[in-house]
């Protein structure tokens, strides 16, 4: 299943209204890392139903929400809990990783 | 079987996607295992002006045309990182990360170079705060900042040159002495007359700074030995590739120290039935065209050797008859007349010997497996078992009569 784009006023209800624990890839349609990290989310997006949500924010489409963040580069997965930042990971990221980090914010 | 397949290729760049248009169009079930996103690194390119037949194309759209071909005849995509290879037996075995097993008569490694890391300090810690690889990617979030980029081959001056319609300033660290850069000289004309970039010479960098994000990189002249602080927030690292071969270590492939496999005109690699191409292979030219050359001839090396195995599978090791292999070379005369009389022999002797003749020109695989050494040779083979072997033909007319 492919993941939910959010839109910067989308971004402002899940994140910091809802407080979904959560992770937002920020991605770009012509990034061939992203292209494979984009996968690995959508692959564990099911076994975390209801639990753990999981987005997508386009850069192109989105500038102001990279500039927020400040970030230097995609792809970057950024984790968020109760409208908390919890870090972000960078680059060619794998499954265990991303697990991991959502074991720590699930916890 | 479901997951049992003629030929298995693994990378879906250039060099597996046209082994993967050859594979299908010789009818052969083929599989193309993919891991990331079809076409590989040449996705990173924006403009490919060298590919015959295309004046200007950006990378994706080129690898778009090429699978767009490619499912035209019939192969399959699976998208999937190998993990694992098993090649040791004529039906060989390849897994995937996820545990998935596929077995395939031949097996075509395509799977390309990933950038090579310079293992400095900070590189690792502040890759995506700053430190990037691609700048189709990356190079937007510098609008108006100081960038470093480290190389001087093609990819680090036109990726330089890109990044500078949104930095403010692209400063290039350059190995060699002033005015030398590696890329081609139209690129390095116009980047030494940017006025958005400069140049370092005779220097390398040995970290990148920062805390949270890139702050700056230690440069360090080769030739006097200092060090200097050039403060940035961000570097590009175009140092050139490394195939990405990695999993292949336990395979018994034969590579090179930095990961490249020889490979014969054929493509063949040292195990029988295993092919490499393209940025796997030790070669002079990693293009865009030379990879689809070595894909096309890799994918019909395959096909004849899978003709070859299926060839004997059939007719020799399922034979009820006792089978003559007789190694010969079809040029030769004395070959020939060879042929002519063990054919007669056998018919006048009763001994209704299936005879099959293999052609040293073009078995070379047949030939090894039975360590021929002198031809022509006579195998005797009962249920694929080999029971006798008679050398020369004397000896040959003896040995059946």
């Amino acid at each position: 299943m492919s993941l939910k784009q959010l839109s910067a006023a989308g971004f402002e209800e899940v994140i910091y209204d809802n407080g979904e624990p959560c992770v937002v890839i920020f991605s770009r349609k012509e990034c061939h890392v992203c292209k494979e990290v984009v996968p690995v989310l959508e692959e564990l997006q099911p076994k975390y139903e209801n639990k753990f949500g999981f987005y997508y924010v386009d850069v192109e489409e989105d500038k102001a929400l990279f500039q927020r963040f400040s970030l230097k580069g995609v792809p970057q997965l950024l984790y968020f809990k109760d409208g908390e930042y919890h870090g972000k990971q960078a680059g060619k990221v794998e499954e265990d990783q991303v697990e991991e980090r959502i074991a720590d914010i699930l916890e | 079987m479901a997951n049992s397949y003629d030929l298995i290729i693994i990378g879906g760049g250039p060099g597996g996607l046209s082994a993967a248009i050859y594979g299908g169009r010789a009818k052969l079930k083929t599989l193309v295992i993919n891991k990331g996103a079809i076409g590989g690194l040449v996705n990173t390119t924006r403009e490919i002006v060298n590919y015959p037949g295309y004046g200007q194309i950006s990378g994706p759209d080129l690898m778009k045309d090429f699978k767009k071909h490619a499912e035209t005849f019939g192969v399959e995509f699976l998208k999937g990182e190998v993990t694992q290879t098993n090649f040791s037996q004529t039906e060989k075995k390849v897994v995937t990360k996820k545990g998935q097993e596929f077995l395939a008569k031949a097996v075509i490694v395509a799977c390309g170079s990933e950038p090579r890391l310079l293992n400095i300090p900070g590189e690792k810690r502040l890759r995506g705060m700053g430190v990037a690889y691609c700048a189709t990617c990356d190079a937007e979030f510098f609008e108006g900042e100081d960038v470093v980029v480290v190389g001087s081959g093609d990819q680090a001056i036109e990726e330089g040159m890109f990044i500078t319609k949104f930095a403010r300033k692209v400063t290039v660290i350059v190995l060699h002495d002033e005015g030398i850069l590696d890329c081609n000289k139209v690129s390095a004309e116009k980047a030494l007359n940017h006025e958005k970039m400069e140049f370092i010479w005779n220097s390398t960098i040995e970290e990148v700074v920062g805390k949270e994000n890139v702050e700056g990189v230690k440069i360090k002249n080769l030739k006097t030995g200092s060090t200097s602080e050039l403060s940035c927030q961000g570097v590009f690292f175009f140092v050139g590739m490394v195939p990405s071969t990695g999993y292949l270590k336990d395979s018994g492939i034969a590579m090179d120290k930095r990961g490249y496999i020889p490979v014969n005109e054929l493509m063949e690699t040292n195990l029988e039935g295993v092919y490499a191409v393209g940025d796997n292979r030790v070669k002079y030219l990693r293009q865009v065209v030379s990879a689809a050359g070595d894909g096309a001839t890799a994918a019909v090396a395959a096909e004849r050797y899978i003709e070859e195995v299926n060839d004997f599978n059939n007719n020799v090791l399922q034979s009820d008859k006792k089978v003559l292999l007789l190694f010969f070379n079809a040029q030769d005369n004395e070959s020939l007349k060879y042929r002519a009389a063990l054919e007669e022999l056998n018919e006048k002797s009763g001994t209704d010997y299936k005879i099959l003749c293999v052609d040293m020109a073009t078995k070379k695989n047949l030939a090894e497996k039975y360590a021929i050494k002198t031809i022509p040779s006579v195998v005797v083979l009962e249920k694929g078992t080999e029971i006798n072997r008679l050398e020369g033909l004397e000896e040959s007319l003896e040995g059946l009569t």
